[in-house]
C-alpha cells in the first residue's frame, strides 16, 4: 500500500463505521496497488510512477470523501445502491487506467460517478480497457521518423533506448543535440489520439439514458472535461504552446524553472525540451532537508501555481511528479499537459478577492458566485450558498494567516475533505464551469502537495502581482 | 510494370490479358511462369520481403526483446510493401486466405514458408525451443495476416494504428511463449 495514501486516508475524519464502508478503501488500495504494477520499463519508472499517483490519491481521496457523505446522508436501501454504483466507478477508474495521467487531472469526474451509474454499463465498460505500453526502441525511432522527418540518429548526438521516465499516454528518453545540449524527449504512444476520441463517444452514448437525472450536467461537464484534458495530453503542441506562455511569466530571481522547448525536434507527438537534472519529491524528502528548505521550496511552489494562475494559466496537475527540486535551490516545473488556459480567470479570480475583501452580505456573495460561474438557481438555496462560502474560505485561510501557513498541519486538509462529505450531501457537483472545476482540484492536490512537504509558507510575502497582493492584505 | 498497372487501375479490374498487352507478350508466354494474377502479386510481394530481410538484418543490434524483433521484422515489410498498399488487400485476400482455391495455394506457400522460417530463425535466436509447434506457428501467421489486413486499409497517418496493433499483438504473441514455455527466454549467440 501507498504510503502516502495512508496519509491522506489518516487525515480523512474517522467517523466511518460499518464494514459496507470500508470496501471503498479496500478497493482503492487494491487498484492503487494494480496501477503501481502497470508498464514501466525500469524501476526507477515504477517509482516515479507511484509518485505520481499522488495526484491521483488526492482526486481520489477527494472523491472518496465526497461518497462518504453521500452513505452518511442515504438510508438502507439508498446505500446498497450508492455501494454497487460505486464499485462501478471504481472499476471504471480502474479500467480507464490509460487515461490515468488525465483522468488524475480530471479528478472531479470520479466524483460525480457514484451514485448516479446503473449497474448494467458496467460490462460495456469491459471492452475500453486500454493500455499505453512501454515502447521499445524500433518502435520509438518509427514515432520519430513519422513526426520529425528522420531517424533518431540523424536528430540527436546521443539517444538513450531506455526511457527514463514515463509519461501520462508516453515515455521520456534523455538525449544531446547535435549542439550539445541535453534535452528530454517525450514521445507519445502511437495511435492514442483516435483510441481516446472513439473511448469518450461511446462513454458518452452509453450515458445518455441518465440525461435526465439530477446530476447528469454535473457529469456532462466532467466528461466533457476528461474528453478536452484527454485530448490535450495527446498534441504536444498545445504543451509547447503552454510552456511558451509560462516561461514568459518567470524571471530569473524567481528561482523557478520551465524547461525551454526545442520547436525543431518536437511536433504533435513528441516534445523535445531541455533537461533539467533535479530531485522528485520523495528523493527530497530522503536527504532530510531542513525546515528553511522546505519552506523555501513550497513558497516558490506557491507562487509558481498562483502567479500562473493570476494570468489566467490553470495549472491543473500540481502533484509532486511535476515538480524537481534542483540543487541550487531552484525550483524545476514539468509536465504542462494539463494547463487551462482562461484569460478571464484572472478577472474571476480578483472577484473571490473582492468579495472577502470586506463586510459581505449574502446578496453580495450570491452575486459574486454567479459572476464566477455558478448557477443561479442552486445559489438560491442559501445552504448551498453556505457550502460554496465554505470552500472559498478554505482556499483563502493560508493568504489571510499573518505569518507562516502550516501546510504540514493535518488538519487543514481534514477540514477540506469534511467540507467535501457535507457539500456532497448537497448533491451538486459544485460547478458548472471547467475552470472552477480545475480551480477547485487543483488547490487540494497543491494543498496535498504541501502537506507532504511539511511546509510552512507566510503567503502574504509571496511576490506576487500587485493586484492579487491587495487583495490578500486586505 | 505488372505493380503499376496493379496500382493505377485496382486488383479487380486487371486480367492477365491486361498484364499480357501491357508486357507486350503473348498469354501463353506469361503461363509458363505464372499460373495466375495471383501469382504475379505473390512474385512481387516475395520479392519486396525479400529486401525487407535485408533491411532487418542490417538493423539489428542484438540488444533487441524479442517482441522487438519480432516488431522489428514485420514492420521492415510493410515498409517495403508500402508502395503497392493499393491493391495489396485483395491481393493478399486471394493469395492467403482460408478459403482460397487450391489453384492459389501455391502463390502463398512460398511467402508463408519464408516467413514463418524467418520468425523461427528470431525466435530461436531468443532461446524459444524448436521446432515450435505447429499451433503457435499457425497462431503466429493468423497474427500477421490480421495485422497485414488491417494495415493495408489503415488511413491513420503513416499508419500509426498499425504500428499499435503490431506493437501489441507481437507483445501478446511473445508472452503467450513466455507462458507456454515456463520459462523467460534468454536470447542465444546466433
Amino acid at each position: 500500500m501507498n504510503v502516502h495514501l495512508n496519509e491522506l486516508i489518516a487525515a480523512l475524519p474517522r467517523d466511518d463505521s460499518g464494514p459496507e464502508r470500508m470496501f471503498a478503501r479496500e478497493e482503492l488500495e487494491r487498484i492503487f496497488a494494480d496501477l503501481a504494477m502497470r508498464p514501466a520499463p525500469t524501476g526507477s519508472l515504477q517509482r516515479l510512477w507511484n509518485m505520481s499517483e499522488l495526484s491521483v490519491q488526492a482526486a481520489l481521496a477527494y472523491g472518496f470523501s465526497r461518497v462518504r457523505g453521500w452513505f452518511a446522508a442515504a438510508g438502507d436501501e439508498e446505500q446498497r445502491k450508492l455501494e454497487t454504483n460505486l464499485r462501478i466507478a471504481l472499476k471504471i477508474v480502474h479500467r480507464l487506467s490509460y487515461m490515468r495521467g488525465a483522468l488524475m487531472k480530471a479528478g472531479q469526474a470520479f466524483a460525480c460517478f457514484p451514485g448516479i451509474l446503473p449497474s448494467e454499463i458496467l460490462s460495456t465498460f469491459e471492452g475500453l480497457h486500454f493500455d499505453a505500453p512501454p515502447m521499445h526502441y524500433t518502435l520509438i525511432r518509427e514515432v520519430l521518423i513519422n513526426e520529425l522527418g528522420r531517424e533518431p540518429e540523424d536528430l540527436f548526438q546521443s539517444f538513450e533506448k531506455q526511457a527514463f521516465a514515463a509519461a501520462s499516454i508516453g515515455q521520456v528518453h534523455r538525449a544531446t543535440l547535435k549542439s550539445g545540449e541535453p534535452v528530454a524527449v517525450k514521445i507519445q504512444y502511437p495511435g492514442i489520439a483516435r483510441t481516446i476520441d472513439a473511448d469518450i463517444r461511446n462513454l458518452v452514448a452509453l450515458m445518455l439514458p441518465l440525461r435526465l437525472g439530477r446530476n447528469w450536467d454535473g457529469l456532462r461537464i466532467a466528461l466533457q472535461e476528461i474528453h478536452r484534458v484527454l485530448k490535450m495530453e495527446a498534441d504536444y503542441r498545445v504543451e509547447a504552446g503552454s510552456i511558451g506562455k509560462a516561461r514568459a511569466l518567470f524571471q530569473d530571481s524567481d528561482r523557478i524553472v520551465i524547461p525551454r522547448v526545442y520547436e525543431r525536434y518536437s511536433g504533435e507527438r513528441v516534445l523535445t525540451m531541455e533537461y533539467l537534472q533535479g530531485r522528485h519529491l520523495p528523493d527530497y524528502l530522503a536527504m532530510q532537508p531542513s525546515q528553511e528548505s522546505r519552506n523555501e521550496f513550497g513558497a516558490r511552489i506557491c507562487f509558481s501555481w498562483y502567479r500562473m494562475h493570476a494570468a489566467g494559466l490553470n495549472y491543473g496537475d500540481p502533484n509532486s511528479g511535476n515538480y524537481l527540486f534542483l540543487d541550487d535551490g531552484r525550483l524545476g516545473l514539468l509536465d504542462f499537459g494539463c494547463v487551462l488556459d482562461d484569460p478571464a480567470q484572472a478577472e474571476r479570480s480578483s472577484v473571490y478577492h473582492s468579495v472577502y475583501a470586506s463586510d459581505r452580505s449574502a446578496p453580495d456573495l450570491r452575486r459574486a458566485f454567479i459572476e464566477l460561474g455558478l448557477n443561479p438557481e442552486d445559489l438560491n438555496d442559501d445552504s448551498y450558498l453556505a457550502v460554496v462560502d465554505e470552500s472559498v474560505r478554505w482556499i483563502r485561510e493560508p493568504f489571510e494567516k499573518n505569518g507562516p501557513f502550516d501546510y504540514g498541519d493535518p488538519a487543514y486538509l481534514r477540514r477540506r475533505t469534511e467540507w467535501l462529505s457535507r457539500a456532497s450531501a448537497h448533491g451538486h457537483c459544485l460547478a458548472d464551469d471547467a475552470s472552477i472545476l480545475y480551480f477547485s482540484r487543483a488547490t487540494f492536490s497543491l494543498a496535498a502537495l504541501l502537506y507532504q512537504l511539511q511546509a510552512q509558507v507566510d503567503m502574504k510575502s509571496l511576490p506576487m502581482d500587485q493586484w492579487w497582493r491587495e487583495r490578500s492584505r486586505q | 510494370m505488372t505493380a503499376n498497372l496493379l496500382l493505377a487501375q485496382g486488383w479487380e479490374n486487371v486480367t492477365t490479358r491486361d498484364i499480357t498487352a501491357a508486357a507486350g507478350i503473348a498469354n501463353g508466354t506469361l503461363f509458363n511462369y505464372f499460373s495466375s494474377k495471383e501469382a504475379i502479386a505473390a512474385s512481387i510481394i516475395g520479392d519486396a520481403l525479400e529486401t525487407a530481410e535485408q533491411d532487418f538484418d542490417r538493423r539489428r543490434t542484438g540488444d533487441e526483446s524479442l517482441d522487438e524483433d519480432l516488431f522489428a521484422f514485420e514492420w521492415a515489410s510493410l515498409k517495403r510493401l508500402r508502395q503497392f498498399r493499393k491493391f495489396l488487400a485483395p491481393a493478399v485476400a486471394a493469395i492467403f486466405s482460408a478459403l482460397a482455391q487450391p489453384l492459389h495455394e501455391d502463390a502463398g506457400a512460398e511467402i508463408r514458408t519464408r516467413h514463418l522460417q524467418t520468425v523461427q530463425k528470431v525466435l530461436a535466436s531468443h532461446g524459444v525451443p524448436q521446432p515450435l509447434p505447429a499451433v503457435l506457428l499457425q497462431l503466429y501467421w493468423t497474427l500477421h495476416i490480421g495485422a497485414f489486413a488491417f494495415w493495408a486499409n489503415d488511413s491513420s497517418p503513416h499508419q500509426e494504428d498499425t504500428l499499435a496493433l503490431l506493437d501489441r499483438s507481437l507483445k501478446l504473441f511473445a508472452a503467450s511463449l513466455s507462458g507456454s514455455q515456463g520459462v523467460e527466454h534468454e536470447r542465444s549467440p546466433e
